[in-house]
Parts: structure tokens; C-alpha cells; sequence
């Protein structure tokens, strides 16, 4: 069949990620790189441009950080309880 | 005593289709459980119907099997309690009606599974050749008041997508995987929901990366998420085909070798195919004039042929990656083990 897919492996390589995109530091990181996501300059007045790829994967990274923070507390909580008594 | 309706034994034929007359009305109340709450119909049958003394279960003669209730039923509490029964099971069954339907739309799965049989056999024959068939656009209709139009159910449509035979190639799928697991001595109980949660998986892992990609490149989805997952789901047919052909032709030796290769790229380029055509009219919004959202923004060159590119990228090779996984079989070892053993 498919020897068996690791969904526990899965798991923890969906976590692993995730976290990775939570500890990116906003003002030295991603500022540097330029993928900080800017608020609207009043003094333009002009429309944000949010339909490239770049502005929207931007968007999902910020919203990522945003929405998982809390979440992600709990779940490497969890997790870490789990490996230490578990092994 | 009574007329006894029967004179067949119990695995006969239709008895004589008129009541029966009762002639003894039975004081003792059967206990047979009372009909399902049929709301008119039962206010005038509870007190006028006693039950021909029958040996046993013969209720089919008497048509519609009303419950005996004979002088149970008399009684004017008896009766109350009977009707708040049934307004407790009415109030009950419309609880669940609005819950349900705020989690699972049921009339838009309905609409799914409006199939007829040609529109199933002609799907089918579209799915494994795709290529000589002309006009691959969804037919719509406009409602009467002619501001929404919505599109033909599958029945009238062949290229509207369906979930019959998604659902259907999926079940398959998993049984015929796991009836080839058990011919070449493999089978253990786990592994019917271990292939259940893998092409379930493989199915959310397409859909979640085919809704991060019309993220990313703001490709505006007017067409349900159920369309996709349909659409995900007609690669059933051609890994079924794949798995059926190759393990009959290689005698159990799993779907490696010439031939399980040969079908299996036939198999997916027909399906690669069938869905650069169908999904071209989601993925990539033409500019015809009757768009009901209106929504007329230019789209630039340059977004045109990212666009086209992630439809080939998604058609070709994530349906190339996921048909693979799904058809990998082992050898049968014991086919294996004669054939080195000769």
C-alpha cells in the first residue's frame, strides 16, 4: 500500500513549520527583507496594491503570525508534555 | 370463528387486497409497535380498527398496517399522551432540520447528486477520453427573475461536475485495494481505514493546495468548494482502471513493470487532460460579457500566464504526484517467491 504513511510525522512537520513562521522577528527580519507588511501611507491616497503575489503571501504570513500565536502556545505545550513522557 | 384472508403459506403470493371485516374485536392489546406519526391519517384510524386474529405476523393483507391498539386507544389521556408524542417527534425532527442545515448544505448536496444513468456511463467515457470532446463550458441557466443564473444540474449538463462518481470511485477505490491486499495474503482489518485516511488525506492535501494557490494569485472562486473536491475526486476513476488492469495482467505483482506503467500514464494524462479543461473555466475567469458579479477588472499579462501556468502545474503534475501514491502496491510474495523459485 503506502508503507504506512506517518501521520504522526505529518504532524510534527506541520507544527515544526508553523512555528517557524511564528518566531520570524517583524522589525529585524522581515523589515530587512522587506516582507513587513507596511500600513497604508495616508499621504499617498492612492490604493494598497494587494494583488501580487508577493503583497498576498505577505498577507497570509502576517495573518499566520496573528491567528496562530495563541494556538500554538497550547499546542507545544502539549506537545512537549507529550514527548517527555512519552520519550 | 373469522374468515381467515389466507390460504397460502407465509411466503406466498398477494393476499386479497380489500380489508379484512373484523369479526372479533380484541380486548387484549397486542404490543406491536405503532406506526410511524403519519399526521392525518392518523386521527381516524386509532378506535375503529380491531386486527383479524392471524397466526402470527401476517400483517400484509391488511394494506396499511395500523396498530392495534383496539381498546388502549380509548382512552382520551392515552390519546394526549399519543399526540404530544408526536408533536415532541415533529418538534424534534425540525430541531435537527435547522441545525443540519447550518452546518451541511443539503439542498446544495442534493443538486450533486442529481445524476441520471447516460450521464453517468457518458462521464465516465469523458473522464478516460477527454480529448474529441468540444464545448467544455457549464450551461447556465437564469433564474426567472433574470438576475442570478445558476448552473444546470449534472443530469442535464455533462460537463457539470458530480458527486456520485466521486464518492462512488473513492469506495471502490478503497475496497478494491483492499481486496488486491488480500489476494496476495496482506490483509489485516486496519487496513480498509488505513487507505480511507490516506485518499482522504491526499484529497484535503490537493484541495487545501489548490485554495492556497487561487490565494496567492487572487483568483476570484465563484464555483463552490464541493465543485473541487469533485473535480479532485474523478482521479479515482483512472487509478481504479490502473490497479484493475495492472494487477490483472502482471498477476499480483503489483503495478510496477511495463504495462502497469503504460495504463498508468495513459490514465493520468487522460484525467491531466479532463482537468486543465474543465477547471480552465474556474481557475481562469474568462471576459464574457454575462458575468452576473460584473466585476470587469483587467487582468494583466504577466498574472494571465501565472495563472496558466499554476492550471498546468495543478492539472499535471500535483494529480501525477497524488496518482502515484495512490497506486503503489506491493508484490505478492508468494507469486514473487514461485517465480524465483522456478
Amino acid at each position: 500500500m503506502l508503507f504506512i504513511p506517518n501521520f504522526g510525522g505529518l504532524f510534527q512537520v506541520a507544527i515544526l513549520l508553523v512555528n517557524a513562521i511564528a518566531v520570524l522577528s517583524e522589525d529585524r527580519f522581515l523589515a530587512r527583507i522587506g516582507w513587513s507588511n507596511v500600513p497604508t501611507d495616508p499621504g499617498f491616497g492612492g490604493i494598497q496594491e494587494t494583488t501580487s503575489v508577493k503583497a498576498r503571501t505577505i498577507n497570509l504570513i502576517t495573518s499566520v503570525r496573528t491567528l496562530m500565536r495563541i494556538p500554538l502556545i497550547f499546542i507545544n505545550t502539549v506537545v512537549i508534555i507529550y514527548e517527555l513522557v512519552l520519550g | 370463528m373469522h374468515r381467515s384472508a389466507y390460504n397460502n403459506p407465509p411466503p406466498a403470493h398477494s393476499p386479497p387486497l380489500h380489508h379484512p371485516v373484523p369479526q372479533h374485536v380484541s380486548t387484549v392489546p397486542q404490543l406491536r409497535s405503532p406506526p410511524p406519526p403519519v399526521p392525518q391519517s392518523q386521527q381516524q384510524s386509532p378506535n375503529s380498527y380491531g386486527y383479524p386474529q392471524q397466526g402470527g405476523g401476517q400483517q400484509a393483507g391488511s394494506g396499511y398496517a395500523h396498530a392495534p391498539f383496539g381498546g388502549f386507544m380509548n382512552d382520551p389521556t392515552a390519546q394526549m399522551g399519543f399526540q404530544m408524542g408526536k408533536t415532541a417527534v415533529a418538534a424534534g425532527q425540525e430541531y435537527i432540520d435547522q441545525n443540519l442545515n447550518r452546518y451541511l448544505n443539503v439542498s446544495a448536496l442534493k443538486h450533486y447528486f442529481n445524476v441520471s444513468n447516460s450521464y453517468v456511463a457518458s462521464k465516465l467515457f469523458l473522464v478516460f477520453f477527454p480529448w474529441r470532446h468540444r464545448p467544455w463550458s457549464r450551461q447556465q441557466r437564469l433564474s426567472p427573475n433574470g438576475q442570478d443564473g445558476y448552473f444546470l444540474p449534472p443530469r442535464e449538463d455533462i460537463n457539470s461536475p458530480d458527486m456520485y462518481i466521486p464518492v462512488m470511485a473513492f469506495v471502490t477505490y478503497i475496497l478494491l485495494s483492499t481486496l488486491l491486499a488480500g489476494l496476495r495474503g496482506a490483509f489485516h482489518p486496519e487496513l480498509l481505514g488505513l487507505t480511507a485516511t490516506t485518499a482522504f488525506a491526499v484529497v484535503i492535501f490537493e484541495i487545501l493546495g489548490l485554495k492556497l494557490g487561487t490565494y496567492l494569485l487572487s483568483i476570484s472562486n465563484e464555483s463552490q468548494l464541493l465543485d473541487l473536491v469533485a473535480y479532485s475526486g474523478y482521479k479515482f476513476v483512472g487509478i481504479i482502471v490502473t490497479l484493475v488492469v495492472a494487477e490483472t495482467i502482471n498477476a499480483g505483482q503489483g503495478t510496477g513493470g511495463l504495462v502497469g506503467w503504460c495504463i498508468f500514464l495513459y490514465a493520468f494524462n487522460a484525467n491531466a487532460f479532463f482537468l486543465l479543461r474543465s477547471l480552465k473555466y474556474v481557475l481562469l475567469p474568462d471576459t464574457s460579457p454575462n458575468t452576473a458579479s460584473g466585476a470587469s477588472y483587467t487582468i494583466a499579462r504577466s498574472q494571465r500566464n501565472r495563472r496558466t501556468q499554476f492550471l498546468f502545474f495543478y492539472s499535471y503534475i500535483v494529480q501525477f504526484a497524488f496518482m502515484w501514491i495512490l497506486t503503489r502496491q506491493e508484490a505478492s510474495p508468494t507469486v514473487a517467491g514461485k517465480a524465483k523459485a522456478a
